[in-house]
């Protein structure tokens, strides 16, 4: 095994058991392990947003623009891009906030990015939510193509009916819930909402166990076998 | 308060640990000896099995690949989204991958990379070979979700818009590139997250009043029962569901792919069926605790209503 690679998997097998000592209790080992993790979150972040973005699609064209850099075998870059310098300085307006006397300045960005958030929201709602909508709307008897009744699609069709009517019925708050009508649909739909959430929570749990089962199985193939090699060739580990 | 708890049910005293020691008993074992068991038939995996065999491939057509997921979620969507590639490539459709997510930059180079060393492994000698440029791109992290997304379908230039690959090489130079110019060059998403609205954004923003392509969507179970909405609204055409979803896809890529003499086995299959054996042996010690939970709350209560005092 090459030398990087084995100190790699060392060092990351040594992280994991790091974060996973948390369960036996809060320690100085777990809490510089998860400082590490979020401080190297963010400078590769920084990094690469500053090499696959800011500098290609940013900076690099103003430049070329300017003509203060030579632009690279097949791009070509007009004058016209030194004009990325407005919505860049735009960009910086966002720091004004830190000013007290400037930060009426940060408001006209914040005031752009709103707009653009509520331009865009508006747009995702209606291609979103619309089609479940749409499908929303089901016969409650369906038949099957030959003429007979196909009971699983229609019984399901039901169950969607029912679930969204009760459920919806524990959401308005419009008026009286205490119309016998009203209130048996809203204790169904808080009941169809229980079951929903246990759902949720079955697929939560079973999500954190493949969670552990990676780390489980890097740390006992991948882990043991470099940093306990002994473990390894007396046929422990596993991998 | 401490005299209060020593009055408590045995049962309601176990320390916590012991519960965590358990479970990664019980998930552990069947990762040292080896123990695999068939993954059950998921219905959705054959699903987006067929989906993935009817993607269009050919001259002019890429597949973009979305992994928007990291080290956090990789346990699944990793396997998820390698089947997808693993795939692809086998049907020697050209994709591309991208990412909105920063940490899964890595991925987006070693992936696809891997699973092509694998293949040319595996097809040695047969004069098979796969490699980047001419089967896939990486076009790398892109920062921005739904601005960068909604730039990506409205794009009329592809090559303009991304100008260059991951690795820094014109876009107009990479051959699987060369006639893809817009999003109707591209016959579907695999979009494969953890993340919580990253689907939505592609949903939403990745298409054109004129063409729309084939979603296809990887999820984690945590997030499985949100995105069976996306299913049966028919927004999505398929879903892979959790490692389980990947691991029923691996079967049925190995009977289709492999058995019939195309190639050796990959050895990875038998890790994903070790591994979703140690999830099924983890459920059943997860079931058990509950049912022992609920039993000790509940015998004081028994105990108190036959007459039996307290118990301890």
């Amino acid at each position: 095994m090459d030398g990087w690679l084995r100190a790699e998997i060392i060092a990351g097998g040594i992280a994991t058991i790091a974060i996973y000592s948390f369960l036996w209790k809060e320690n100085p080992f777990y809490r510089f392990f998860e400082h590490l993790f979020i401080g190297m979150g963010v400078g590769i972040g920084i990094v690469v947003t500053v090499r696959n973005f800011m500098w290609p699609k940013g900076i690099k064209p103003i430049l070329c623009g300017a003509g203060l850099m030579e632009p690279g075998p097949r791009e070509s870059y007009g004058a016209a891009y030194v004009l990325y310098l407005i919505p860049l300085m735009m960009g910086f307006l966002y720091y004004a906030i830190y000013s007290k006397r400037y930060r009426w300045m940060a408001r006209i960005v914040i005031g752009f990015s709103l707009g653009m958030g509520g331009g865009l929201a508006f747009k995702g709602f209606f291609s979103e939510y619309l089609p479940q909508i749409i499908k929303s709307f089901k016969p409650l008897v369906v038949w099957q193509a030959g003429g007979g009744l196909d009971w699983m699609e229609s019984f399901n069709n039901v169950v969607l009916f029912f679930t969204l009517t009760c459920v919806m019925s524990y959401f308005f708050f419009s008026f009286d819930h205490e119309l016998p009508v009203i209130k048996q649909a809203s204790a169904s739909g808080r009941w169809l909402m229980m079951v929903s959430f246990g759902a949720f929570f079955g697929a939560t749990v079973m999500a954190r166990m493949a969670l552990l089962v990676e780390r489980l199985q890097f740390l006992i193939e991948d882990w043991a076998p470099a940093a306990l090699p002994w473990l390894a060739h007396s046929g422990g580990g596993g991998g | 308060m401490g005299e209060a708890r020593e009055k408590e049910f045995w049962l309601l005293r176990v320390d916590r640990r012991w519960v965590y020691l358990a479970v990664a008993i019980a998930l552990a074992g069947p990762l040292i000896f080896r123990w695999a068991m068939p993954p059950a038939k998921i219905g959705t995996a054959e699903q987006f099995f067929e989906v993935a065999e009817k993607i269009e491939g050919g001259d002019g057509k890429l597949v973009l690949i979305a992994m928007d997921w990291g080290p956090g979620t990789q346990a699944e969507n990793k396997p998820q989204t390698e089947m997808l590639i693993r795939h692809l490539m086998h049907r020697r459709v050209k994709f591309g991958v991208i990412s909105c997510y920063v940490l899964a930059e890595p991925f987006l180079l070693n992936l696809p990379k891997n699973v092509a060393a694998d293949l040319n492994e595996q097809y040695e000698g047969t004069g098979k070979t796969w490699e980047y440029g001419r089967d896939w791109v990486n076009l790398g992290y892109r920062p921005g979700w739904t601005i960068m997304v909604q730039g990506l379908a409205k794009s009329e230039d592809l090559h303009d818009y991304f100008k260059t690959d991951a690795n820094g090489t014109d876009i107009g130079e990479i051959e699987c590139m060369k006639n893809v110019k817009t999003i109707k060059d591209m016959p579907a998403l695999g979009e494969f997250t953890g993340l919580v609205g990253a689907v939505q954004v592609w949903l939403q923003f990745f298409n054109r009043q004129e063409h729309r392509p084939t979603y296809l969507h990887g999820c984690t179970s945590i997030s499985i029962p949100e995105a069976f909405i996306y299913l049966d609204s028919e927004q999505i055409a398929a879903l892979q569901e959790g490692v389980a979803g990947a691991a029923y896809y691996g079967q049925l890529m190995t009977e289709k792919y492999v058995e019939k003499g195309l190639g050796k086995e990959p050895e990875k299959a038998s890790s994903a069926a070790v591994a979703m054996t140690s999830l099924s042996v983890a459920h059943f010690v997860i079931i058990f605790f509950i049912a022992i939970g609920n039993f000790g709350v509940l015998w004081p209560r028994i105990r108190r209503r036959l007459g039996g005092g307290t118990a301890s």
